[in-house]
């Protein structure tokens, strides 16, 4: 019995590692964009979670650390003329320290008041990309040519799909080492006590920095590979609403778990696509699903996956 | 002169962010959920107005008056068929529920009636613009006003006074306690929401004239109403109306003199530096918790 149980889950984990590997092998360019999403808001969703479902900090400002990496990626391939493998990593670190200082309200600050506190940044920073015309193109918005790694120009739909695969799986694996060991304990005391934390000789407080710089980090990758393979960019899509479904991502897959995360991600990038076939009511169905996952699974889709594996 | 009816203008806008504000802090307070869908809600009831408005010749006065007893009903409704299930669950997992409710009745009221812009009719179209001291007011700044400040006593009185008041009160404090004095939780509960819908529709039904009416019209409001709660501080009704007027009228007056665009950002920076000072908002008392 428990064998079986073994093999299935096995046959699953490769089916679904045969078919992320090969998809743009037999899939149409849609679908493999669409894969290639799911593989970005994953990152996304990674990041949100260290901070929201790890060290408990609320965040709805995020696409604001999204827009940070999509531009500053942007502007230092397109404008410094610095390379794409390089440009990205440095939108990277450059989130990572604005994500320290966003980290210095949180340091006094809890739930709604947080929440309010973080939705302000992601304000301040759309609307400094807004006005920044001559750095940013404003509204106008701002297009980028294809990415090159070296010699080889990413020009197509499949070339993007590997590079955002391979950014994925590294970042699964440093976040699965991240939260198994001393950083992701420390946070995950944090968010149940700071008290008990502070008495254990955890600084609460440097490990809330280190959460913000965290998920800014992995969120601004996310957003810089979002920018080129969109290849367009403008301050508009990098509003509330994209914080609040990042939030809304990871509550659905499962709070404080990675493949949660990518389980968020999932549901948030495929449900409106399989929707959309029902006439005038994606939104409904999709805002519909929201509450039912919530009434139905408490832990959200990974925790359901984990109750039926349990169980079967 | 500009500047007197920069504040005037920026104390109407600030009234409708605070019964917003006052219809979140109710439900926060009983329940301790931030209803993210109040502002939806507020936008269905009066659409819910504006169709008696169109189908049935009746007065401006009655149709608000079956759109704000839909309002509440559809307060009380929310709380018995999405909420109640859901309690004792993490608050985060009830955040997403009512995020999900939000994006339902914004994509019903599309279905229903349409996206485009519809045209809410104002009950003082007729007034003439008030002539104080050489200072020209529009009527309706003044009658937003006006409701604004009876809300906010109406509710303090029956939150202070009343017996369903003291109930709810009870209940946010001590569940427990509270049904042991024969208090029912679930109606304490259901007050509170039908209160809170009640007062989100009121600001709908106020807004509608003075904007527009569409499906969008509620989403920025409805962010105003938590910051202006956040920045008063969300344990009493006065400092989140406070807080709302504070907002609108510093908002009006850094979009007049530093940047129209920017002004928005501005104001945020404010709030998260008011908030760095002052944690739990303005006029908020901070917890202190055992251990």
């Amino acid at each position: 019995m428990a064998d079986a149980k073994k093999h299935t889950g096995r046959a699953v984990v490769v089916l679904v590692g045969l078919v992320v590997l090969t998809a743009p092998f037999w899939m149409s360019g849609y679908p493999v964009y669409v894969l290639s999403l799911v593989g970005i808001f994953g990152l996304v969703a990674i990041g949100l979670n260290f901070l929201t479902g790890y060290a408990g900090q609320i965040s709805l400002g995020h696409a604001g650390f999204f827009a940070i990496g999509a531009y500053t990626t942007a502007l230092l391939t397109k404008k410094a003329g610095l390379p794409f493998v390089l440009s990205l990593p440095l939108a990277g670190v450059f989130a990572t320290a604005v994500g320290a200082v966003a980290a210095l309200p949180a340091l006094r600050l809890k739930n709604l008041y947080l929440a309010i506190a973080t939705l302000g940044f992601g304000v301040v920073v759309q609307k400094l990309l807004f006005e920044w015309q001559s750095l940013t193109g404003g509204g106008a918005g701002l297009e980028v040519p294809a990415p090159r790694l070296g010699p080889i120009v990413l020009s197509t739909a499949g070339h993007m799909y590997y590079l955002i695969l391979a950014v994925v799986i590294l970042g699964t694996w440093a976040a699965l080492n991240i939260a198994r060991t001393g950083s992701g304990r420390a946070m995950v005391m944090v968010r149940e006590s700071e008290v008990a934390a502070g008495c254990l000789g955890i600084s609460v407080a440097k490990y809330k920095v280190i959460a913000f710089s965290l998920s800014g980090f992995y969120t601004a990758i996310a957003g810089g590979l979002y920018c080129y393979l969109v290849r367009y960019i403008n301050p508009e899509s990098f509003n509330i609403h994209m914080s609040i479904t990042f939030l809304s991502m990871i509550v659905i897959g499962g709070l404080g778990t990675i493949p949660g995360s990518l389980l968020g991600a999932v549901f948030y990038v495929l449900a409106p696509e399989l929707f959309r076939g029902i006439k005038d009511a994606p939104g409904l169905v999709f805002g519909l699903s929201l509450v039912v996952v919530m009434v139905l699974m408490p832990k959200g889709l990974w925790g359901f996956v984990g109750r039926l594996w349990r169980r079967a | 002169m500009f500047f007197f009816s920069l504040i005037i203008g920026g104390l109407a806008s600030g009234s409708l962010y605070a019964m917003v504000g006052i219809a979140i802090v109710l439900v926060l307070q009983a329940s301790d959920i931030p209803n993210f869908a109040q502002g939806e809600m507020a936008m269905f009831s009066t659409f819910v107005g504006y169709w008696i408005l169109q189908q049935y010749n009746v007065s401006w006065w009655s149709a608000v008056l079956l759109s704000l007893l839909f309002a509440a009903v559809l307060g009380v409704a929310v709380q018995q068929l999405v909420i109640r299930p859901l309690l004792g669950r993490p608050t985060m997992n009830l955040v997403i529920a009512t995020l999900g409710l939000n994006i339902v009745l914004h994509s019903l009221a599309g279905m229903i009636w349409g996206n485009e812009t519809h045209i809410f009719p104002s009950p003082l179209s007729d007034a003439l613009p008030l002539n104080v001291a050489g200072l020209t007011i529009p009527p309706m700044n003044v009658f937003i006003i006006l409701v604004g400040v009876a809300l906010i006593l109406c509710l303090t009185f029956i939150i202070r006074k009343t017996r369903a008041g003291i109930a709810l009160r009870a209940a946010s404090q001590n569940q427990a306690v509270a049904r042991l004095m024969g208090i029912s939780i679930n109606r304490a509960f259901a007050v509170a929401w039908g209160l809170g819908g009640l007062a989100g529709g009121i600001a709908g039904v106020l807004v509608a004239p003075v904007l527009f009416l569409d499906t969008n019209m509620m989403g920025l409001l409805l962010i105003k109403g938590f910051a202006g709660g956040v920045l008063g501080g969300l344990n009493s009704l006065g400092g989140v109306f406070a807080g709302g007027l504070f907002l609108g009228v510093i908002e009006n007056l850094m979009g007049a003199y530093i940047s129209g665009s920017f002004g928005e950002a501005l104001v945020f920076l404010l709030i998260i530096g008011v908030l760095i000072v002052a944690p739990e908002g303005v006029f908020g008392r901070v917890r202190t918790r055992k251990v």
